[in-house]
C-alpha cells in the first residue's frame, strides 16, 4: 500500500473527478475534500453537474446564479467555492469566445438546432462540464478545482465527450453540411446524398436544414472548438487531476464502482483513490456474539437491545467484506490504489456542518482492516 | 385493493427512483407479483445488467437500448440492412446527435409498440434514475418543439398520448425514506405531473429500518447504549423524512422493509412486503 492521504491528494492535485453511482454520497465526498483542501490552505472551487436540492442548499447553491463560482465563509486559511453547471450559459460562452465576429455567434446562438442542443440533454452535458473544468483550471482564482460528476453509470462519458466532438465534427457527413460549396463537393455529395436523405426522412426534412443552417454558422469555429476540446482531454490525463471513486458498501453500489473502476482503466486514467463513503458504524462485538447475549439475557428489554446490536454487527460485518472485496479487485487494475473509509451518520449529509464533519474523517488516519 | 387491481389499473407502469433507492429490485418485485397475480407481466430493462428476478411462468423480460430501438424503429421502415450498416459507420450517433432525445423518445417508442399490441397485461419497466426519468418523458415533447412533422413527431405525439392518459401508463416513484431521496422524489413528482402530465401510482418507501423500542432500563453496557443511540437517531431522521413526504407528496405509501438479502433471495422478500402494501391501499 501507498501512503498517499486525502491530505497529500488534496495538497497536490490540480483538478479531482469524484466519480460514484447515485446514492454513495459522491456530492457530499467531493464537498468535503473541498473543505479539507480550503483547511490546507487551497484555493478550491467544487463544481457539481446535477446536485440535490437539499445539499445545494447546504452549501450555499443556488439555482439562480448561472456558472458564477460563489465563496463559502468558512474559518480555513484557503478558499472554498461552489458552483454548479449551467449548460447553457457554458455553451454560449463558448460560441461567443470561439466565434469569429459577434454577430456569427449571435447567428449560432438563434438557431433553432441549437437552442435545442443546448438544453439539458445529457451528451450536451457532459460535453459542457468538460468545458466548464477547462475553464476553471485556467481561472487565476482558484488552485484546486473538484468536479462532481453526474449520478449516472456513464457519468465518465464527459471524458471521451471532447474527443466525440472533435470526432463529430470531422465526420464526412458534417463536413458535407458545413462546406457543401467546396472543393470535391461533387464526389462526396454523390456517395452521401442518400444518407442525408435517410437522415432527413428520420429526422424530418425542417430539422436536417436547421443542423444545417447551425453548422454553416458554425464554419471555422470547429477548429478552436476541437483544439479546447483536445486540452481537456490533456488536462484529464495529467498526473495533476486525480480520479477518486466514491462507493457505499451495498452490492448493487460496489457493482456500480468495479464498472467506474474497469472504465478508468480502459480510458487509460489513473485511479487515485477509492473513498468508501456511508460505512455502517462497528459498536464492538461481532454479531455472534451479541445474538448468543440475545438468546441468554433475561430481561426482555435487554434481549431486544442485544438482537438490535447483532443486526448492526452484522451490517458492519458485511460492509466491510463487501468492501475489502471490492479494494482487492481495484487493487488487481491499479496496484497499491489508497483507499479511505467515512462512517454513516445517522441522518443524511444536509448542513456544512456535517460536511466538515465527513471531511474530519476522510482526513484520519486510516486503519488498515 | 387486490393485487390484480392495482395492476390493471394501467398497462404501463414507468418505475423511477434516484440512485440507491433499490428501484430495479421494486421493478422486479412488482413485476413478480403481478405474474404470481396471474396475469402476464412484462419487465423491461434499459440494461442488460440488472437485478436477479426469479424466474416465472408468466413473468417475460426484455431488454430495450437506444441502439436496438432505433435499428428496430429502422427496420419497421422497411430499413433494415440499411440500419445496420448506418450503425457500423458511426451514423446512429451522428442521427442521435441531430435530434437530441431521440434514443429516449425510441425508446418509449418501443414501450409504447408493446403497449399496444398487448405484449402482456402490464409492463413493468425498470425506468432510468429520478433525474434522468424527466429527461426521458420529457424528450417526446422537445423533439415535437424541434420537429413539426416527419416520422419521429408522429412517433412523439403517439409516445405523448399514451404518457398522458393514466388508464395506459403511469410512473411509480420509489424512494428510501431518508431526506435527500424524500426531497428529490417530490420535486420531480411535481414536475412530472406539473409539466409532463403524467399520473402517478402510489410511491414505494424502500428500505424502511424497523421502528426502535423505548426503553426503561438505562443500566447497558457501553456499546449497547451506543447501538442504541444510533439506532434511534436513524429512526428518528427516518420518521422525519416519511413526515415530509407525506405533507408533500398527496400519494398513498407503500412501505418496503430493509433487508439484509441480495438478488432473487431480495426480490421474493420484497414481494410479501409489497402484496401487503397494496393490500392496505384503499
Amino acid at each position: 500500500m501507498t501512503s498517499l492521504t486525502i491530505d497529500a491528494l488534496c495538497t497536490d492535485a490540480h483538478v479531482l473527478v469524484t466519480c460514484g453511482t447515485g446514492g454513495v454520497g459522491k456530492t457530499s465526498v467531493a464537498a468535503a475534500l473541498g473543505v479539507r483542501a480550503a483547511q490546507l490552505g487551497r484555493r478550491v472551487c467544487v463544481i457539481t453537474i446535477d446536485p440535490a436540492k437539499r445539499l445545494a442548499d447546504a452549501i450555499g447553491l443556488t439555482n439562480d446564479l448561472g456558472n458564477e463560482p460563489q465563496q463559502v465563509v468558512t474559518d480555513s486559511i484557503g478558499e472554498l467555492w461552489v458552483t454548479m453547471l449551467d449548460v447553457r450559459e457554458t455553451f454560449d460562452n463558448l460560441v461567443r469566445s470561439t466565434s469569429p465576429t459577434p454577430e456569427r455567434a449571435r447567428e449560432v446562438m438563434d438557431n433553432s438546432f441549437y437552442r435545442n442542443l443546448s438544453r439539458s440533454i445529457s451528451g450536451t452535458r457532459d460535453y459542457m462540464a468538460a468545458e466548464r473544468l477547462y475553464e476553471l483550471s485556467n481561472d487565476e482564482r482558484f488552485d484546486l478545482i473538484i468536479v462532481d460528476t453526474p449520478p449516472s453509470r456513464n457519468a465518465l462519458d464527459f471524458l471521451e465527450s471532447p474527443e466525440r466532438l472533435a470526432r463529430f465534427l470531422k465526420h464526412p457527413i458534417v463536413r458535407l453540411l458545413i462546406a457543401p460549396s467546396r472543393g470535391g463537393f461533387r464526389i462526396a455529395n454523390a456517395a452521401l446524398t442518400p444518407v442525408l436523405k435517410l437522415i432527413s426522412n428520420i429526422v424530418g426534412s425542417d430539422a436536417l436544414s436547421g443542423v444545417a443552417a447551425f453548422l454553416k454558422a458554425f464554419d471555422g469555429m470547429e477548429n478552436e472548438f476541437s483544439r479546447r476540446a483536445l486540452a481537456v482531454a490533456d488536462t484529464l490525463r495529467s498526473d495533476k487531476t486525480g480520479f477518486v471513486v466514491v462507493t457505499a458498501p451495498s452490492p448493487d453500489a460496489l457493482k456500480e464502482a468495479d464498472h467506474f473502476v474497469s472504465e478508468l482503466k480502459r480510458l487509460g486514467i489513473t485511479l487515485k483513490m477509492i473513498v468508501a463513503n456511508r460505512m455502517p458504524p462497528r459498536f464492538g462485538r461481532t454479531s455472534s456474539t451479541a445474538e448468543h447475549l440475545a438468546a441468554t439475557s433475561s430481561s426482555g428489554e435487554i434481549a431486544v437491545m442485544h438482537s438490535l446490536l447483532a443486526e448492526l454487527c452484522e451490517d458492519a460485518e458485511r460492509a466491510e467484506i463487501g468492501i475489502n472485496g471490492f479494494l482487492a479487485r481495484a487493487d488487481l487494475k491499479f496496484a497499491g490504489v489508497p483507499s479511505c473509509t467515512a462512517t454513516e451518520m445517522p441522518s443524511d449529509i444536509h448542513d456544512m456542518e456535517s460536511i466538515a464533519l465527513l471531511a474530519q474523517q476522510l482526513a484520519a488516519p486510516q486503519p488498515r482492516q | 385493493m387486490e393485487p390484480h387491481h392495482f395492476f390493471t389499473a394501467q398497462r404501463v407502469l414507468i418505475v423511477a427512483g434516484k440512485g440507491g433507492v433499490g428501484k430495479s429490485a421494486v421493478a422486479g418485485s412488482l413485476a413478480l407479483l403481478a405474474a404470481q397475480s396471474g396475469l402476464r407481466a412484462l419487465l423491461v430493462s434499459f440494461d442488460a445488467e440488472t437485478i436477479e428476478v426469479p424466474a416465472h411462468e408468466r413473468l417475460e423480460r426484455v431488454t430495450v437500448t437506444p441502439g436496438n430501438a432505433l435499428t428496430d424503429y429502422l427496420a419497421s421502415k422497411g430499413m433494415g440492412l440499411i440500419s445496420r450498416q448506418l450503425a457500423k459507420s458511426g451514423i446512429v450517433e451522428l442521427v442521435a446527435t441531430t435530434a437530441p432525445g431521440l434514443d429516449d423518445l425510441l425508446v418509449l417508442g418501443r414501450i409504447k409498440a408493446f403497449e399496444k399490441e398487448l405484449r402482456a397485461d402490464i409492463i413493468i419497466v425498470d425506468g432510468p434514475a429520478a433525474g434522468h426519468a424527466i429527461d426521458l418523458v420529457r424528450a417526446p415533447l422537445q423533439l415535437k418543439r424541434a420537429l413539426a412533422s416527419g416520422p419521429i413527431a408522429q412517433q412523439a405525439d403517439e409516445v405523448l398520448a399514451m404518457l398522458a392518459d393514466g388508464a395506459r401508463c403511469k410512473i411509480l416513484m420509489v424512494t428510501t425514506p431518508a431526506m435527500t431521496p424524500v426531497q428529490e422524489t417530490v420535486e420531480a413528482a411535481s414536475e412530472l405531473r406539473d409539466d409532463v402530465h403524467i399520473v402517478l401510482a402510489p410511491v414505494v418507501v424502500n428500505k424502511k429500518e424497523p421502528d426502535v423500542p423505548s426503553l426503561s432500563t438505562t443500566d447497558m453496557s457501553q456499546e449497547l447504549v451506543d447501538a442504541y443511540t444510533y439506532a434511534a437517531q436513524r429512526a428518528q431522521a427516518q420518521q422525519e423524512a416519511i413526515a415530509v413526504l407525506s405533507s408533500t407528496l398527496e400519494l398513498p405509501q407503500m412501505f418496503i422493509t430493509r433487508r439484509r438479502l441480495d438478488g432473487g433471495e431480495l426480490v421474493t422478500a420484497m414481494v410479501e412486503d409489497l402484496a401487503l402494501a397494496i393490500d392496505a391501499l384503499p
